[in-house]
């Protein structure tokens, strides 16, 4: 047991960062993930941490940066917020496609338009698909665990893939809260020194990132989408190690809340299940059969393990905070992959989709509350008479 | 079973405590901050944090920060606001004026005020109290010093401590009349101890009727739709901008001495928000939006400005 502090998901991650040991860090600010930043400059500056803090000049730069570094061998870490995670794209399938173990912290915040620094998962989740190991945090605890879960599993030989280390903007990142910081010395034995398989050299000269023939493609992407599949098997045995260790358990791809005899879930990602937990609290009170289901693993989609865990139920209520407009069904990209990874259970489970807490407003529980009244309604009635439900609007 | 009586969380407490951008918003986060871990070694659920939405980094602005305390798990973790606050701090007094402090208080809340001035001059610019049940004030800017630093915004750590400013003094206050937490407790998270016991000593305090308000409900996410303008586009503002009212970060009033005025116009030329206009005698401030910076009194080449303290005025 190390100490335990009141403090931030922002300070939380930058603790993470700093026992980690990381050698190039490469900030540029926008809120709410400035924080990290200006507490890891700190740490710098007080001696806690020995690395290179690089300010870049926006967020392409950061991830040029950190790219170029992380190829030559070092520990790296960078992070942004909304449009500041958008303006990097660029750079994101280049560096998982040189297969260097960059991380990356995203404090969500809403895309532009509106001018607003509210919390919205769709920052992060349009890098969805570039080859990132990716999962969300839903308090400061988490959140620094979280980054030492992601480097080790993304470092290791079987994967070496970047990560997208998640949390919500304001509600994790600045509400503070009770935070275990564990000792070097655990983290040590957690997380082996990062070894680079292809560190640049002057005495051997290599090219990272060559121009290729067209031929060339199919096996290079295959082998992007193979290593993916590697991260589970990774992933659980980092969990298994971490609970041995750090004496914290997470499960390594969902959380489940009282569903031992749950009838209807709400399955979500993030802060706002945490106040889903209050709600089931609540409910079960008076003897509903309800339960909150969250995803902590968004990349790769743990899809035979959302398939078993949800097929339990009778009926699941998804629970999207973000903008995926045009989407099929309606909702988001988690009702989306949700509906395909039980499509083969047929009839079985009932899915429908909430978008909910869009720019960066509270998911009440009132808005819980009702979403629970219609997963009971589609698991009387046996109908889905509509895929997904945009509240406070529809619902 | 309606959904509101299923979410009433009865031994939860909220503190909201206002104070002003850069110059005091350090002093508003240690108050909290004091106050929950405090509170914490009580063996209390706790959580602190600051107002999302207010702007820290402008200087003057009104900002909040919200402490909640309660001997049960915290479920309303993830609520922006303390929407009806037991205890309402204000750390600079020029907020009573205009500032709608009071707003959502529980019935019998407990107001405290850093102030030199009497609880009779700070009523007065209160207006109806409402639900408030106890009115405190102390002068904790004359015991300690407000500790000006941005380390420690924006969710970073603080690495100058907890309470070595008018914090402590606060902290010391409020554990005082509310009783929320132990003085020995406060006085083992907070730098500056001395002024911690001084102003649990010297806090005034009286007691108020309640008169019981209900609380205004806000304004719908659907009534929201109904008015919101084309892709969120508004006119832009071409003489003053009703969306930003800045009359509320004003401490100190622009004040003429016409007879010293030679008319020179170089406060015109200066005032950063185009709140003054050339009258017959000179300046003509727009106190709607002047935020007291103090510019024109600083360029003014005869001393024809002077700033007064905002609640010297009654108006």
């Amino acid at each position: 047991m190390g100490k335990i502090k009141n403090i931030s998901g922002c300070v939380a991650v930058a603790h993470g960062v700093r026992l980690a040991d990381v050698d190039v860090i490469c900030s540029y600010p926008i809120r709410p993930y400035t924080g990290i930043m200006s507490e890891l400059a700190r740490m710098v500056a007080d001696g806690e941490l020995d690395a290179e803090f690089v300010h870049g000049e926006g967020e392409h730069a950061q991830l040029s940066v950190v790219y170029g570094a992380s190829a030559a061998g070092a520990r790296v870490f960078t992070g942004s917020s909304g449009v500041g995670v958008t303006y990097a794209f660029e750079v994101y399938s280049p560096i998982s496609g040189e297969m260097l173990p960059v991380q990356m912290a995203i404090a969500d915040r809403t895309l532009d338009p509106p001018g607003d620094f509210g919390s919205e998962h769709t920052d992060a989740e349009c890098c969805r698909d570039q080859g990132w190991i990716q999962g969300w945090a839903s308090t400061p605890q988490e959140a620094l665990d979280n980054t030492l879960i992601f480097y080790r599993v993304g470092e290791d030989p079987r994967v070496l893939l970047p990560q997208y280390s998640c949390m919500d903007g304001y509600f994790v990142s600045h509400i503070l809260g009770p935070v275990d910081i564990p000792e070097p010395e655990q983290v040590k034995e957690f997380l082996p020194p990062y070894k680079n398989h292809h560190v640049l050299d002057p005495r051997k000269p290599q090219i990272i990132g060559p121009q290729i023939e067209p031929a060339m493609g199919p096996p290079l992407q295959y082998q992007r989408y193979q290593v993916l599949q590697n991260v589970f098997e990774v992933l659980e045995e980092a969990c298994e190690d971490f609970a041995r260790i750090f004496g914290r358990r997470y499960d390594p791809y969902m959380e489940e809340y009282y569903t031992h005899d749950a009838e209807v879930v709400i399955f979500g990602q993030g802060a706002h299940m945490e106040t889903a937990k209050a709600v089931v609290r609540r409910l079960r009170n008076h003897g509903e059969k309800v339960g909150a289901v969250r995803l902590r693993t968004f990349r790769p989609f743990p899809t035979a393990q959302v398939r078993e865990r949800l097929s339990r139920f009778k009926a699941v209520g998804v629970l999207d905070n973000s903008t995926n407009f045009g989407i099929s069904g309606g909702g988001g990209v988690l009702l989306s992959e949700v509906r395909t990874a039980l499509y083969d259970l047929g009839e079985k489970v009932k899915t429908v989709g909430f978008v909910a807490g869009l720019g960066g407003e509270v998911v009440t529980h009132d808005e819980f509350f009702r979403m629970f009244e219609k997963l009971k309604e589609i698991m009387k009635t046996g109908k889905v008479e509509k895929t997904a439900f945009w509240l406070p609007f529809e619902l | 079973m309606s959904s509101h009586e299923l979410f009433v969380e009865p031994n939860l407490k909220q503190i909201t405590v206002w104070s002003r951008g850069v110059i005091m918003n350090k002093d508003a986060r240690d108050v909290v901050v004091a106050l929950t871990e405090a509170a914490a070694i009580e063996g209390k659920y706790v959580q602190a944090f600051e107002n999302y939405v207010d702007l820290p980094d402008r200087i003057n602005v009104p900002v909040r920060a919200y402490a909640r305390i309660s001997s049960d798990p915290i479920e309303s973790r993830y609520v922006y606001e303390n929407e009806s606050p037991d205890i309402v701090v204000v750390l600079e007094e020029t907020l009573v004026k205009g500032v709608p402090v009071l707003k959502g208080i529980k019935p019998g809340a407990t107001l405290v005020v850093n102030t030199r001035r009497s609880i009779d001059d700070i009523l007065k610019f209160l207006g109806d109290t409402g639900n408030l049940g106890q009115i405190a004030t102390v002068d904790a800017s004359n015991m300690a010093q407000a500790v000006i630093t941005l380390s420690g915004s924006e969710g970073a750590t603080d690495a100058t401590g907890i309470g070595a400013g008018i914090a402590a003094p606060i902290a010391g206050a409020v554990a005082r009349v509310t009783g929320i937490v132990d003085v020995e407790n406060l006085a083992k998270v907070v730098k500056n101890q001395a002024a911690m016991r001084r102003g649990y000593e010297e806090v005034k305090c009286r007691t108020l009727e309640v008169k019981y308000t209900a609380q205004k409900s806000q304004t719908s996410a659907r009534e929201l739709l109904k008015q919101m303008p084309f892709a969120g586009t508004v006119p832009s503002p071409q003489e003053e901008n009703e969306g930003m009212v800045t009359g509320n970060w004003r401490m100190k009033r622009p004040v003429l001495n016409a007879e010293a005025c030679t008319q020179c116009w170089t406060c015109w030329i200066y005032c950063p928000d185009s709140c003054i206009k050339k009258g017959e005698d000179g300046p003509l401030f727009n106190l709607k939006y002047c935020k007291g910076c103090g510019l024109c009194a600083a360029v003014c080449p005869t001393g024809a400005i002077s700033q007064v303290p905002e609640l010297d005025f009654d108006d």
